[in-house]
């Protein structure tokens, strides 16, 4: 099967982009069953070149996927039972700790949007550093009461599903050849060479996809963290794994990361604009090498989707399902597009169709082959 | 779906790798590893396995019954070998993804084992013993071809 040089049709691929809208939809209703499997695919995806060498140094199979998701599962408990007492006894330290940055941030804020007044008379006139205190001074006042509870909430409602994660990735682990087993004898004899050819071909592209993200998420991680601390921030580590991981949520991440070292720049840094303009270069220039250089070089070679296309249908899918579309649009879109080429590609191969409808005879002519009426 | 999450019975075409020239080198716990990787496929009598000049994705055992190797399309006249069970055919598949050189059919009812060269690579990686072993008899095998050939033509 030449994958490269058959691309699909125009019909092939309205159908890929209305499949993959639809699937989008769907799944934001089920984002319980979906963030996990996602993180369990990246997890297993992380964990499998390790697997492959315990295999090589002559462990079971069996062995190495429940080692690894146990190792996993018990440092993630662990790490949960270190966090929770601290987290309770610090917890009104940090509330301090965020009103205290809220603060830094909002008199940051504040000074811009001073000094932007005083460059121009339409911002003066439109009194925008009032409007901005009134409602920076509401969300200070509300927000506890209004978001607070919903958070914890919603941590509280998704904590039991994320628990999955090492689960799945244990059975992803041990029985991705069983499933592949499975898959084959659900299809036809004369397509099956075809279909096994696309399952490995999306496991291909879903290895370089999830692992070029991971890569991508190290890389901004370090680039991050050495930023911060030449620049003189407090925890550089921590700022930069948060906004590391943040970045790998298109569009919306990198400005979550960046409001977050914003409020840090305009409380530790009081007064010092120039270091808040130093913080956005900073992160305009590591989107700049993301979105030109990693991406293209470890994630865009995975899915092999033309930019512009990305771009388009990440607008759809953050508009169909939010930042979770946002997150999901580029590996359904690389699947189902993988899956509509080869559908493409047999249903337009009129020798296997033919193969195809020459075996259903047969089999259905060795059904009753001794099955003679006596005279 | 249910079927995946049971527990799953050795096959009974297992003892046949065994029989099957290019694993006989392979100890009983090696065999099982090949075993997790081969899909089982029925064919019944006249069915084509695959086609000339097709690409090949994959090599074929025969557990059971007999399969034809013919020119395209014709059984009778351009017949070129009949295999008994315990053979194994479209070995080149395993090397590159060059067109199937015959076209290869169902002789009697029968059932072939699947190895597929994605998961032959796979195995180069994670067990190099018996992907070793296995390169080993696949080059016997195609150097006892290479022979032929040259007797052939040389005659």
């Amino acid at each position: 099967m030449e994958k490269d040089s058959s691309s699909p049709g125009p019909i092939t691929w309205c159908g890929i982009i209305a499949t993959t809208c639809v699937l989008l939809f769907l799944l934001q209703k089920i984002l319980w069953l979906v963030v996990p499997f996602f993180l369990a695919l990246v997890l297993y995806y992380l964990l499998d070149p390790f697997a492959k060498k315990m295999v090589l140094s002559g462990h079971t199979h069996n062995f190495a996927a429940t080692t690894l998701s146990g190792i996993f599962f018990l440092v993630t408990i662990n790490v949960l039972l270190f966090l929770y007492p601290m987290v309770l006894s610090h917890i009104d330290g940090w509330q301090d700790t965020m009103s205290r940055y809220m603060a830094g941030g909002y008199s940051l804020v504040d000074s811009i949007v001073k000094n932007f007044e005083q460059q121009f008379s339409f911002a003066r006139n439109a009194h925008m550093a009032d409007s901005m205190r009134v409602s920076v001074t509401s969300l200070q006042d509300n927000f506890a009461q209004r978001y607070l509870g919903t958070l914890i909430f919603t941590i509280a409602a998704w904590l039991p599903s994320l628990l999955l994660v090492p689960l799945v990735s244990y059975f992803l682990l041990k029985e991705s050849n069983h499933f592949r087993q499975f898959l084959g004898q659900a299809v036809p004899n004369a397509f099956f060479e075809k279909i096994l050819f696309l399952s490995h071909a999306i496991d291909r592209a879903a290895r370089l996809y999830f692992v070029g993200l991971i890569k991508l998420a190290a890389l901004d991680t370090l680039m991050l963290i050495a930023s911060f601390w030449m620049l003189g921030f407090p925890a550089p580590i921590f700022l930069g794994v948060a906004a590391g991981i943040l970045s790998q949520v298109p569009y919306v991440g990198p400005l979550i990361g960046l409001v977050l070292a914003l409020l840090v720049s305009g409380t530790d840094f009081p007064g010092d604009v120039g270091m808040a303009y130093n913080v956005a270069i900073l992160f305009g220039a590591i989107r700049l090498l993301d979105d030109f250089v990693f991406i293209p070089a470890v994630v865009g070679k995975s899915l092999n989707l033309h930019p512009l296309l990305s771009i388009l249908m990440l607008f759809v899918g953050g508009t169909i399902a939010g930042v979770s579309g946002l997150m999901l649009t580029l590996p359904i879109l690389g699947i189902v597009m993988l899956l509509g080429e080869t559908l493409e590609i047999i249903l337009t191969d009129r020798r296997l169709m033919a193969r195809h409808a020459y075996a259903v005879q047969l089999r259905k002519l060795a059904a009753k082959r001794d099955l003679i009426l006596p005279n | 779906m249910f079927k995946l999450l049971l527990k799953k019975n050795v096959s009974p075409h297992f003892s046949k790798l065994r029989e099957v020239p290019l694993f006989a080198d392979l100890t009983h716990r090696e065999l099982g590893i090949i075993h997790e990787l081969l899909h089982e496929r029925e064919y019944v009598k006249d069915e084509i396995v695959f086609d000339e000049g097709e690409e090949g994705q994959a090599i074929y055992f025969l557990f059971s019954g007999k399969v034809l190797i013919c020119r395209q399309g014709r059984p009778v006249d351009g017949a070129i070998a009949e295999l008994p069970n315990g053979q194994f055919f479209g070995e080149l598949a395993l090397l590159d993804n060059s067109p199937r050189s015959a076209q290869v059919r169902a002789a009697e009812d029968c059932t072939i084992g699947v190895l597929f060269r994605e998961d032959f690579l796979t195995l180069l990686e994670t067990h190099v013993t018996v992907a070793s072993k296995i390169s080993l008899q696949l080059s016997r095998h195609i150097g006892k071809r290479l022979r032929e050939a040259i007797h052939r033509y040389v005659l």
